[in-house]
């Protein structure tokens, strides 16, 4: 194990307490249970060498939960006989409860030398860390169902897969590179998507989650995976787009009776819609599309956050994105490098 | 399956959105006023002062009929005006005049007006809870399709009384919304020193029964998601736990010396967090509304509460005889 090798840890406690819980079942992991994905991190990560974890402070629910679990390891006997796990330290950050928290994080990672970031939350937090994080890998972890950008997977195993890549022993097929969608309105400060972007006609945020599809005239995607849940679904439908690949879609949704074909997709988790296109056509990088003038709002990864005065356009562009770690490529890269074992017997 | 999403609640019409701004103004010279009024001395009783978090009230009430119920705090003139309560008679009644709302027997903590299905505010901790249970049950009985919304501050979230009505209009499936206005304080206690965890709505998953979070100085925000979970209970879908975050102006009552607040944080809410700021900019920007007809309203709104305490003040006390009215009633 080395000291020297240090990875970021952003758990994100506030997620998941969206109108989409209201709306259409959507899950909820408990602070509890984003606790133990933290803990079952740190084994993977200790396993694979990597020797200190730098972590956004946890709010008490997760932060109470984990200190325990890492007490139990020293005094339960089941724990006897477990690996290294690296040491863990928590940023001097005062929380505000803010997305501003994971942008002064991800700062004070980069400062300390972090040769990746792991993210446990949803499309929005990883929206966040991507805008700050330039090309430090992101390992992209969901607590829950209701997203796009990151995998729902054991961290057990994306610990592994981090921790085989900050110690540099998975080489450069392990990485991704994302594409990103980069926003321009001209009241607001740019911003970025990872996964997609909608153009509405509802004037106001409101609850911000975005999920009625009515009110949606344009959407712009960075891949399109017709397994995802949320709007990149309807992209997903009308064609597939490898994520990585560096071409995007672009999707006119039609008003009622005007749609060349109708798409049915999960929306959102328990939310299964059928969605009215006009038509679609691939984004290459660097494209821009200009959205005309007009009131309403646009939504970044399924959350709306920007409203439109009712003069402003809305430029779109594709652009390079995060650096991501491949959790699958990692592993059989790491499987690959392991020497033949002579044959039993 | 329907070709586009259901009505969605989360855009609002002009009228909707001007109506909210009215009873928003009108709760905050209402509130305003009485900061002052009462630090004269005419004013009997205590005074806990809702400015800052007006979006709540308009924003959850606005979604009611006369016909649904509320049940409210001690910190409740928000809730009463946003429920129809007449402003001149609230004004009488916190003055202790018989001309108030409640012959001035009431007072403000006990402000109540069942005709607009404003069960009243409250003087218990967590006492609303539980009584919107009842008319939830009565509603669900008689098949009314009415809806009851309690208020709770997040101190009133700890009373037992709250976990209680939480559990019974789950197991009931009763057509009740709980809304809690977590201001950061249980009087002068935070809520980092009070409270577990960092939201409240997470106890919702204990009792079966969908919580969200929601910004409380946002209307729109408030707006949409009680509009769901108002809907939800009134068509048969049980009852939500909504938690909306949010930070008074003032101390917990008139008096209070908010020694427990930092040096500039009233000021920063003013500044940064102003409900009715933000929601003036945003329909002006979008254009939904114009910027003279919110002048318009809060022309009306300011002669409304000159008015109001002017003939509060000159309204007659209660007499000796009224001590023995009204101790009976028949419902």
């Amino acid at each position: 194990m080395s000291e020297d090798v240090t990875v970021g840890v952003i758990a994100n406690p506030a997620s998941g307490r969206d109108i989409r819980r209201l709306v259409a079942g959507a899950s909820v992991v408990g602070n509890a249970d984003k606790a133990g994905m933290v803990f079952r991190l740190l084994a993977g990560l200790g396993a694979a060498g990597v020797g200190r974890v730098l972590m956004l402070p946890a709010a008490d629910g997760l932060s109470t939960t984990l200190h325990r679990q890492l007490h139990a390891r020293h005094t339960v006997p089941a724990f006897n006989g477990a690996g290294p796990f690296p040491v863990l330290d928590e940023l001097d950050v005062a929380l505000d409860g803010t997305a501003r928290d994971s942008e002064i994080a991800v700062e004070r990672m980069l400062a300390a030398g972090v040769r990746a970031i792991v993210v446990l939350g949803g499309d929005g937090t990883h929206r966040v860390v991507a805008r700050a994080c330039g090309d430090v890998p992101l390992c992209a972890l969901s607590t829950g169902t209701n997203n796009a950008f990151p995998e729902m997977r054991e961290t057990t195993v994306a610990g592994i897969a981090t921790g085989l890549v900050a110690t540099g022993r998975a080489g450069p097929d392990a990485l991704r590179r994302e594409a990103a969608l980069r926003v321009e309105v001209p009241g607001a400060a740019p911003d970025v998507a990872l996964v997609d972007v909608a153009v509405s006609r509802e004037r106001f945020i409101g609850a911000r989650a975005l999920w009625r599809a009515g009110d949606v005239s344009e959407l712009f995607v960075t891949f399109a995976n017709p397994s995802a849940v949320g709007l990149s679904a309807v992209a997903g439908a009308l064609r597939p787009l490898p994520r990585g690949g560096g071409r995007g879609l672009h999707v006119r949704i039609a008003r009622d009776g005007a749609a060349a074909r109708t798409v049915r997709v999960a929306l959102a988790p328990g939310l299964v819609m059928a969605v009215p296109v006009a038509g679609y056509r691939v984004l290459a990088l660097d494209e821009a599309v200009h959205v005309a003038p007009g009131p309403g709002t646009v939504a970044l990864d399924g959350e709306r956050e920007i409203e439109r005065r009712h003069d402003e356009p809305v430029a779109v562009r594709l652009v390079r994105g995060p650096l991501t770690i491949d959790v699958d490529a990692t592993m059989r890269i790491a499987a690959d490098a392991t020497p033949a074992q002579p044959a039993p017997g | 399956m329907s070709a586009v999403a259901p009505p969605g609640t989360g855009d609002v019409t002009k009228e909707q959105v001007l109506e909210a701004y009215r009873v928003m103004r009108t709760i905050r010279e209402f509130e305003e006023r009485l900061h002052r009024e009462f630090a004269t001395g005419d004013i009997p009783g205590f005074v806990h002062l809702y400015a800052g978090e007006e979006a709540i009230a308009a924003g959850v009430i606005g979604h009611l009929s006369p016909d649904d119920y509320v049940a409210s705090t001690h910190r409740g003139h928000g809730h009463a005006i946003a429920k129809g309560c007449d402003v001149k008679g609230m004004m009488a009644e916190i003055y202790g005049k018989k001309t108030g709302i409640c012959h001035g027997k009431g007072g403000s903590m006990h402000i109540a007006d069942l005709d607009q299905g404003m069960l009243g505010a409250n003087g218990i901790v967590g006492g609303g809870p539980p009584l919107v249970c009842g008319v939830g049950l009565t509603a669900k009985v008689k098949r009314t399709e009415q809806v009851a919304v309690s208020f709770t501050g997040d101190g009133g979230s700890n009373q037992g009384t709250f976990l209680e009505a939480l559990n019974l209009a789950s197991a009931w499936h009763l057509p009740c919304v709980f809304v809690v206005e977590n201001n950061g304080y249980a009087e002068a206690t935070s809520s980092l020193f009070h409270q577990s965890g960092v939201d409240v709505a997470k106890r919702a998953d204990g009792f079966g029964m969908p919580g969200i979070v929601v910004d409380g100085f946002d209307y729109f925000a408030v707006h949409e998601a009680a509009g769901e979970a108002i809907a939800r209970a009134r068509s048969g879908g049980g009852p939500t736990l909504l938690e909306c975050k949010v930070g008074r102006y003032f101390g917990h009552f008139e008096g209070d010396q908010q020694t427990y607040r930092g040096p500039n944080e009233v000021e920063e809410l003013r500044r940064d967090r102003d409900c009715l700021d933000n929601l003036a900019r945003r329909v002006t920007e979008s254009g939904l509304a114009e910027q003279s007809d919110l002048d318009e309203i809060d022309r009306a709104v300011a002669q409304l509460i000159d008015e109001a305490v002017e003939e509060a003040k000159a309204a007659p006390d209660p007499t000796p005889a009224d001590v023995l009215t009204d101790v009976y009633v028949r419902y």
